[in-house]
């Protein structure tokens, strides 16, 4: 029983971090029908904030070797800080990766490059300024909350509830969002037909920019919360959740927000079924579930089928 | 310049095509890697673990080489006919996200498999030649010829017929085109020529990993066509030199260069959306230059 529980938490909290990845692809990609390769390194960005708006120093091999800001916020309030910094940051790879080839309007596939290059860009940039090395955002930023709890008689990291519960959150809040409010529904407008939306008066620059905004805020926040939960290990860190984070938008189907929590859940789940001397090939799992998901079902769990152009 | 730079960049060249032809039908592989990988690792298995290829010559024998290039050939060739038939249904990006996951599994396969080098890679692969510029001469060759398969391609009957995929599939199947064959055989292709260069870097590189095939890998050779252009041959080889040889050359510059070479990715496209060769550059070409 409590090893259930334990395995049930632990894949759940995982699954918890790659929907909230997979959410900012399926944003970005139900607006644009592009993804976002730069997203990976908006996620590593987000747990960079995190460490150095908490009080974390900087090491000794960037440029900004011993850099440590004059102030330590709380990790409450870092973190949604970095989100809204990691926010900006994706405002600016739309401003230059992907605004101007839509301007001309160029072949999708050149975004996908682009945004390649700003995600090559930006980890390299990392590296200079702060070196290579690994950073721990430690768990004792939590205050007085206790590292782990006894639940049904397993032990549960503390980290690994507040990953599910910030995830579970932000889920409900974007959901109520698109359904609810008039700039949801204009977003949705858009993603079903940008250029009847523009007909209609609905600005689409401005939802993609809010697309943009929000993915990256979601990426912030997943990497601050994976930082704290395990340390950042070095500037490379998003790029393999942003891999999987593609098995987990194909899994649940491309542009879906319901899809993307569905298949980062079962993705999560399935990672932590792995046995542990296999653990090696865990990475396998979400690639796998992807390629059948492709060729059974390309749409995914919860997309819709996209109509052939003839 | 270094001749041993100057093998790189051929060998970047080669790479170059290997993407160039399934985007000649406007397909995006990013498979490229991952087939790179697997003549890397066909090489370096058989040239360290079988004694027979060696021969009794201190030096590696080039006809060995020669046989691990077909034997890599054809697993890779092989391979991305059952690979091919099922993942060119996909298109667009559903194609290049399910290339990504091919070369993903393949690289964690290989980091967790220790008889395939695992994570610490094979080293030791004997030298076929004593310093690179045998290796510039031999890689030359190789180029030179796929170069002449690629041009003869962009002349003959299913190499228009790859064209006319690009441009608009739906019209090309209407008009008889055999689509599903064309694409293949551009991918197929693709994967020889990876498998090929894969072999001649083993040698070349002296020991190899799993690091070599991997998502970057990926990024990078992409890189090569999307500057160069994907209109014509030339386009690839041109990138894969110039992008191969740029963060070399930009080594003074220290860290920078890799955000040099990102920077020509993201600018690299807005600003010539076909590449350095593009059809406009070549119709002035055309106008300007006397008549052969």
């Amino acid at each position: 029983m409590q090893d259930l529980v334990q395995l049930l938490l632990n894949g759940l909290s995982t699954g918890a971090v790659y929907a909230l990845f997979a959410l900012g692809y399926t944003l970005v990609f139900s607006v644009l029908g592009v993804i976002n390769f730069a997203h990976g390194a908006v996620f590593t960005l987000g747990a960079y904030f995190t460490y150095f708006l908490i009080g974390g120093g900087a090491g000794a091999n960037g440029l900004l070797a011993g850099l440590q800001l004059p102030f330590a916020l709380p990790f409450w309030l870092a973190l949604p800080l970095a989100g809204l910094m990691a926010a900006a940051v994706a405002l600016v790879i739309e401003r230059i990766a992907f605004r101007p080839l839509r301007a001309q309007g160029a072949d999708p596939l050149l975004a996908l490059i682009t945004s390649l290059g700003a995600g090559v860009v930006l980890v390299n940039l990392i590296q200079l300024l702060v070196g290579a090395e690994s950073y721990a955002i430690p768990t004792g930023s939590l205050g007085n909350l206790p590292a782990a709890i006894q639940l049904l008689g397993a032990q549960v990291r503390t980290v690994q509830l507040l990953l599910l519960a910030v995830a579970a959150g932000l889920v409900v809040v974007l959901s109520i969002w698109i359904d609810g409010s008039r700039s949801g529904k204009a977003l949705r407008a858009v993603s079903e037909d940008p250029i009847t939306a523009q007909l209609l008066g609905i600005p689409s620059g401005r939802m993609i920019q809010i697309a943009f905004g929000l993915s990256g805020f979601l990426a912030g926040i997943a990497g601050g919360l994976v930082g704290l939960s395990v340390s950042i290990a070095g500037p490379y860190f998003g790029i393999g959740y942003g891999l999987k984070g593609l098995g987990v938008l194909v899994l649940g189907g491309l542009g879906s927000v319901p899809g993307a929590v569905l298949g980062g859940l079962i993705i999560g789940l399935a990672e932590a079924c792995v046995p542990a001397d296999l653990s090696g090939y865990r990475d396998v799992v979400a690639y796998g579930f992807l390629f059948v998901m492709l060729l059974v079902r390309p749409q995914g769990l919860l997309g819709k089928v996209l109509p052939t152009k003839v | 310049m270094e001749t041993s730079l100057f093998v790189q960049m051929l060998i970047g060249a080669l790479l170059g095509l290997s993407v160039y032809l399934p985007l000649r039908c406007g397909q995006l592989s990013l498979a490229t890697p991952g087939f790179y990988a697997i003549g890397g690792t066909t090489a370096a298995l058989l040239s360290t673990r079988v004694g027979a290829l060696g021969g009794s010559d201190p030096t590696y024998p080039i006809s060995s080489v020669m046989l691990e290039m077909l034997l890599a050939g054809l697993l890779c060739g092989l391979l991305a006919t059952g690979i091919g038939k099922v993942v060119l249904r996909l298109r667009g990006v559903y194609l290049a996200i399910a290339t990504i996951a091919l070369v993903e599994i393949l690289r964690v396969t290989t980091l967790n498999q220790e008889s395939l080098g695992g994570a610490v890679g094979i080293f030791g692969i004997p030298q076929p030649f004593n310093d690179p510029a045998g290796y510039a001469v031999f890689s030359l060759a190789v180029l030179a010829l796929v170069c002449w398969l690629c041009d003869r391609l962009e002349r003959n009957r299913l190499g228009r017929a790859m064209a006319a995929i690009r441009d608009d599939e739906l019209a090309a199947a209407c008009q008889g085109i055999d689509t599903e064959r064309a694409k293949l055989v551009a991918f197929v292709l693709s994967a020889v020529v990876a498998a090929l260069t894969g072999v001649i870097s083993a040698h070349f590189l002296n020991s190899w990993n799993a690091r070599l095939g991997n998502f970057d890998a990926s990024i990078t050779t992409l890189a090569f066509v999307v500057f160069g252009g994907s209109r014509t041959w030339a386009g690839p080889v041109l990138g894969g030199l110039v992008l191969t040889a740029l963060p070399e050359l930009l080594r003074p510059v220290g860290d920078l260069r890799l955000i040099v070479f990102g920077l020509v990715i993201l600018v690299g496209p807005l600003l010539l959306p076909q590449g350095l060769i593009n059809p406009a550059l070549l119709g002035w070409l055309r106008g300007n230059l006397p008549k052969r």
